[in-house]
Parts: C-alpha cells; sequence; structure tokens
C-alpha cells in the first residue's frame, strides 16, 4: 500500500483523467481504473524514492498551517526554492506534506502538538452516540 | 546545471513510470479482457495530456501525435496540386530520433535536407503539398522545443514538435504559401529509413529523422514563414515545383520567401491562445534569439535562469505563465520532521513532486525555512 497523494499531480491527474475517459467510452471498468491508480501510486512512490536524488532548499514566509487527520497544509508567500544552481521564486505555494503514519498508524514521530481535527470530530461523535 | 538537470530529470522519471505503470498493468488488463489498444490508447492519453500541461515535455506524446495526425491527413488530402507527389511517408519515429518539419511550399518545394545530401531521399518523399496548412501557433515546451500546431487548410490542427535538435525548426510558418504547405524534409539516410510524416496538401509533414542540419531547416522555415496574414487559407495551386528545387534549398530560401510574400497573402488564423502573427514575426527574424530564449527558460545561464523563473507579482513576469497557467503552486510531498519554535517553522521535507510557475520539479530531500 503505498501513498496515494501523488495523484494530485499533473502526472497523477492526467492518469486519472485517461482512465476517466475511458471509462466513459466503457472500454474499461472502473474497478480497472482503481488497479491501475494503486500501481500508479506504487511506481511513483518507488521511483521517487530510487530514481530521484537531488535536494531543494527554500525559504519564504508561512502564512497559513494546517494539521488535520495527520496531513499538514501550508500556504508560503514570497518563496524562493533554490537547488544547485536553480532559483525558482513563486509568491504563494501550498506544501501538502504527508505523514508516513498516515498509512502505517501513528508512530512517535507523528505525535504532534495539534489534535487532528478528524479525530477530534469522531471522539465527539462516539460521545454523543454513546449517551443515547 | 541543476535546473537543467531537474528538467532532464523530470521528464525521463515520468518516461518510467509510464513504462513502469503501463507494464504492470498489462496482465490486469488482459485478465480483465481488456484489449491491447485500449491500453496503448490510456498510455497515448497519458501523455498526450502530460504533454498538453507543458510542465515537462514528452517526447513520445509528440512522436505519436504527429504520426495520427499525418495518418489523418492522409486520408484527408486531396491532391489539388500537380506537383504534389503522391508519396506519404509515414515513418515511425522512434523515440529518440529528432523530429524535423517538413514543410513544402507548394509553390516550391523546400528540401532543407540537401545539404546532408537527403535533400533527393527528402525530394522524393516530401510532397505534400498541403492546400492550406499553415502553421500559424508555436507553443514553446519547457525544454525549448517549439511545438507547432499548424493548422490545415481543412480546419485540422496539428502539433508538429521537433524532437531535440529541432528546435530550431519550430518556427511557426504563420502563412503557408498559398496552395501549399511547407514542408521540410530532414530527412536523412533515405526516405524508408526516415521517420516523418509527410502530409500532402492540407497535411503537414513531419519527418523524425535527426538532421545535423536544423539550422539548415531553420532557415527554410524562416524564409517560407510569412508572417502576413490571418487563417491559413491556402489556395492551392497547380503549381508543378519540381523537385530540382530541393537542390535550391537553403540559397534559395531568402528568394523563395520573397516570392513567397509576393503571393497572395493568406490569411492566417490565430488561435485565441497565443498570439502567433507576432511570435511568427519576431520568429522569422530571430530564430536564433527565440532558441536561445527557450534554452534559457529551461535553465540556461546563470543569469537568464534567475529572470526566467522569477514570477512573483513583483518582479516582471512571464505573462505567458501568468495567462495560460495560472498555476497554484503546489508541492506534494512527505515530511520527516516539522518544527516550530515560536514563530519559527523549519521544514524538512523528501520525495516531493513540486508544480512551481506550470513546470514540474521533483527532489528527493527538501528543507525550508518559514516565519509566520
Amino acid at each position: 500500500m503505498a501513498y496515494q497523494l501523488y495523484r494530485n499531480t499533473t502526472l497523477g491527474n492526467s492518469l486519472q483523467e485517461s482512465l476517466d475517459e475511458l471509462i466513459q467510452t466503457q472500454q474499461i471498468t472502473p474497478q480497472l481504473a482503481l488497479q491501475v491508480l494503486l500501481q500508479f501510486d506504487k511506481a511513483i512512490n518507488t521511483a521517487l524514492a530510487n530514481r530521484v536524488r537531488n535536494r531543494v532548499n527554500f525559504r519564504g514566509s508561512l502564512n497559513t498551517y494546517r494539521f488535520c487527520d495527520n496531513v499538514w497544509t501550508f500556504v508560503l508567500n514570497d518563496v524562493e526554492f533554490r537547488e544547485v544552481t536553480d532559483l525558482v521564486k513563486v509568491d504563494k505555494v501550498k506544501i501538502v506534506p504527508n505523514c508516513f503514519c498516515s498509512l502505517v498508524g501513528h508512530t512517535t514521530e507523528c505525535t504532534l502538538a495539534v489534535w487532528p481535527c478528524l479525530q477530534m470530530f469522531l471522539n465527539s461523535l462516539t460521545l454523543i452516540s454513546s449517551d443515547l | 546545471m541543476a535546473s537543467s538537470a531537474n528538467s532532464n530529470q523530470v521528464p525521463n522519471l515520468y518516461r518510467s513510470v509510464i513504462e513502469d505503470v503501463i507494464g504492470e498493468v498489462r496482465e490486469l488488463f488482459l485478465d480483465e479482457g481488456v484489449d491491447e489498444q485500449v491500453l496503448m490508447e490510456l498510455k497515448t492519453l497519458w501523455e498526450n495530456k502530460l504533454m498538453q500541461s507543458k510542465a515537462v515535455e514528452g517526447f513520445h506524446t509528440d512522436e505519436q501525435k504527429a504520426l495520427q495526425a499525418q495518418q489523418q491527413q492522409a486520408q484527408q488530402v486531396q491532391q489539388t496540386q500537380t506537383q504534389t507527389q503522391p508519396q506519404q511517408i509515414l515513418l515511425p519515429s522512434a523515440q529518440q530520433p529528432t523530429q524535423q518539419q517538413v514543410i513544402v511550399q507548394d509553390s516550391k518545394i523546400l528540401h532543407h535536407m540537401s545539404a546532408t545530401g537527403m535533400s533527393a531521399a527528402a525530394t522524393a518523399a516530401t510532397l505534400a503539398l498541403p492546400a492550406g496548412v499553415a502553421p500559424f501557433q508555436q507553443l514553446i515546451t519547457p525544454q525549448g522545443q517549439i511545438l507547432q500546431v499548424v493548422r490545415a487548410a481543412n480546419g485540422a490542427q496539428y502539433f508538429i514538435q521537433p524532437q531535440q535538435q529541432m528546435v530550431l525548426q519550430q518556427q511557426v510558418l504563420p502563412h503557408m504559401q498559398p496552395g501549399g504547405v511547407q514542408v521540410l524534409t530532414p530527412l536523412q539516410g533515405g526516405l524508408s529509413q526516415q521517420t516523418g510524416v509527410i502530409i500532402q496538401p492540407q497535411q503537414i509533414v513531419l519527418t523524425g529523422n535527426k538532421v545535423p542540419q536544423n539550422t539548415q531547416v531553420m532557415q527554410a522555415t524562416a524564409m517560407t514563414v510569412q508572417p502576413e496574414q490571418g487563417a491559413a487559407h491556402v489556395q492551392a495551386q497547380p503549381q508543378p515545383q519540381p523537385q530540382a528545387q530541393a537542390p535550391q534549398q537553403q540559397p534559395q530560401q531568402q528568394p523563395q520567401q520573397q516570392q513567397a510574400s509576393q503571393q497572395p497573402p493568406m490569411v492566417l488564423q490565430v488561435d485565441g491562445a497565443g498570439d502567433t502573427s507576432s511570435e511568427e514575426d519576431e520568429e522569422e527574424d530571430e530564430y536564433d534569439e527565440d532558441e536561445d530564449e527557450d534554452k534559457e527558460k529551461d535553465g540556461g545561464e546563470d543569469g537568464q535562469v534567475e529572470e526566467e523563473p522569477l514570477n512573483s507579482g513583483d518582479d516582471v513576469s512571464d505573462e505567458e505563465d501568468q495567462e495560460l497557467f495560472d498555476t497554484e503552486n503546489v508541492v506534494v510531498c512527505q515530511y520527516d520532521k516539522i518544527h516550530r519554535s515560536k514563530n519559527k517553522w523549519k521544514f524538512h521535507l523528501k520525495d516531493g513532486i513540486m508544480n512551481l510557475n506550470g513546470r514540474d520539479y521533483v527532489f528527493s530531500k527538501a528543507i525550508g525555512d518559514a516565519e509566520w
């Protein structure tokens, strides 16, 4: 089971769109499309882990931060991304780092000061239902 | 350079991912009883979308697309010109061969290949004089390759993307000379062996052979390009173009261009997304400059690199990026550690894919600082 977070990338989105088109023309089943996506998840995770070997630094100002359901979302402004000789500046960027424990389960590294919002919501539901 | 390294890395990475995925799901497809054809279609669709996104360049896509376009054209083309040689050379483009655009002027056949000796073969091979093919738009891929959107008289649009060396060729031919399509045939080593597409009138011929003569081709293209107007109405002109023109090539390109300009102006249809006429004008005159610019965009020299990718609101921004992309720059990755101290945040990220200013980047590690 690999992370599905790479589905929302150019590569992942184009694959999903292509699969959707094939589903609409009934050339493949949604089931098969799902299998393809799962395969994609594996492939992209492996590729990134093994085939990419470069480092990037960045600096900017943090506009907002959110941590919900073990997923952080940051919005930064006026960011400079720096690679060895490259420099990319953007005025607004959203970073969505996914935590390793989102699939495996909680680990100590993932314990953070902020409670996952979803978890709190679920907790509250449980309390309510138990009263009934 | 790192930037170019990254931009070189990304397409290869994507391509390898695509190959992996397609390879893995082949079995799944067969198990479900789905035809291999559908799998190929999936791959094509996928690559096409990647190419269209302009976040990355995809060689496969272009070739396939060119071939498809060519095939379509072949069916539709009516040979109105006497000189039209009913030769359509469809050469399966190998994945890596450079593609060259073949542009044939209806009234004149430009054979740029002659310089390399291919002209003879090229001449023989090319002649598709499309009645109204006129490239009217060029898109520049991240790696500086120019995609030409050629609009045939019959309204079909084709993307011509020369690979690699062909960047130079990209000059959009804003005007097909009336009655003809300008086809450059950079065929090397014989037609049959060349990969290319030759489109008869109303077709665009693409050849996928590697042509060390890019410059020549470009010149030819430049020559033929006439930034005149509007829609590409190429009036078929039954002007027999002797293949003898092929040898003329470069020396004649300019005179040809002049002649072409004298011909009835073609209405060039400008796609709303692109300001083709101006681009074409510039391109005609400044092929080299454009090429250089493209290369710089990809991260050529340091000084240039800083200018191009800079797209913050305060800086001189690339209009294209803003207009066309309007991207929300997103980074999708995993994190090793997120640390905060008062309002100082530190990020330790890994294995990420970024889409910045419309382009894709990847990293294995990223470290960042931000203040809230």
